[in-house]
């Protein structure tokens, strides 16, 4: 598998999310202000997950451990920098939901509750404050967007990565044998 | 002057058969080492899907308890692929007609791995 060029994804993400400079700033800006609200955002998360059956086993034995990771990462939010080094964190966040089996859903549907938290949030701190209030929930969005596209680019090639080894394992292909094999069948395409 | 030596005992190989159309001296990670192939057959394509067919019988020998594999046998409408390890570390592939004589084509197959294996 092809190693990971994260200037090129940091820069794809930003773009497909639109994390511009202005909204990196006001993410920073608007931080002090919103990170007291950041606890009860991960118990209310925490909270709904443990709620869903699907979601629930998940979380046995290891929910204090959880929080406090989830929390880090909210404050991320509001912190940053925003670059190289942030993306290669989120992308270890994508590997580490295929090691533990996540279902590939749970980052997406764990993605809308935060975003549903984040809004009711924002909108209650910036209320009578518009113009405020509504460039504070477009940079929230194109940082979970950002977030959330790394993390699931990392998750699909760990995953292709996961079911490669396998593969094999069960045949007994080497590694060797099989970059020939798709190098040259890649390459009379 | 190895390659030389090797596609010398592909091309002996060829000429002692009439049934026989192509072979190959092959790395098992699947990079051809010498070829004597007709025109339009691409040498890397046969040397990585021969490594690949030897790998997964090698492995389907062993999961079913059939031993050390020796060869592994394909048959198509228009012909037969063989393989056979030529060594530890090389695969030897041949094309052969389909109405070819398979007992004396894998005679001469044996022979010819036995001396690759020994230029290896």
């Amino acid at each position: 598998m092809a190693q990971t060029d994260f200037e090129t994804l940091t820069a794809y993400a930003k773009c497909f999310a639109g994390l511009t400079p202005e909204r990196e700033k006001l993410l920073v800006e608007i931080g002090p202000t919103v990170s007291p609200a950041l606890p009860r955002i991960t118990e209310a998360f925490y909270g709904t997950l443990a709620a869903i059956p699907a979601t629930a086993p998940f979380l046995e034995g290891r929910l204090d451990l959880l929080k406090q990771t989830h929390l880090r990462w909210l404050n991320g939010l509001f912190t940053g920098p925003f670059d190289v080094d942030y993306t290669k964190a989120l992308y270890k966040v994508g590997y580490v939901h295929v090691k533990v089996n996540l279902p590939v859903e749970f980052m997406a549907g764990g993605m809308t509750l935060i975003s549903d938290r984040l809004i009711t949030e924002i909108d209650r701190i910036y209320s009578g404050e518009d113009p405020l209030r509504l460039g504070a929930l477009g940079a929230v969005n194109a940082i979970l967007g950002f977030s959330l596209l790394v993390m699931q680019q990392s998750f699909q090639n760990s995953s292709l990565h996961e079911e490669l080894e396998k593969f094999l394992k069960i045949t007994g292909m080497s590694r060797a044998l099989f970059n020939n094999l798709t190098a040259v069948y890649s390459k009379s395409k | 002057m190895r390659a030389d030596m090797l596609t010398s005992i592909l091309q002996e190989l060829n000429g002692t058969s009439a049934d026989i159309e192509a072979s190959g001296i092959i790395s098992t990670d699947g990079l051809i080492m010498a070829a004597v192939l007709p025109q339009g057959l691409d040498e890397d394509r046969l040397g990585a899907m021969s490594a690949a067919m030897l790998s997964l019988g090698d492995r389907t020998a062993q999961e079913l308890g059939r031993g050390t594999l020796e060869q592994v046998l394909i048959k198509g409408a228009k012909g037969y692929v063989l393989m056979a390890y030529a060594g530890s570390e090389a695969v030897l592939t041949i094309l052969a007609k389909p109405n070819a004589k398979l007992g004396l084509i894998f005679l001469d197959v044996k022979r010819a791995a036995e001396n690759i294996a020994s230029l290896i």
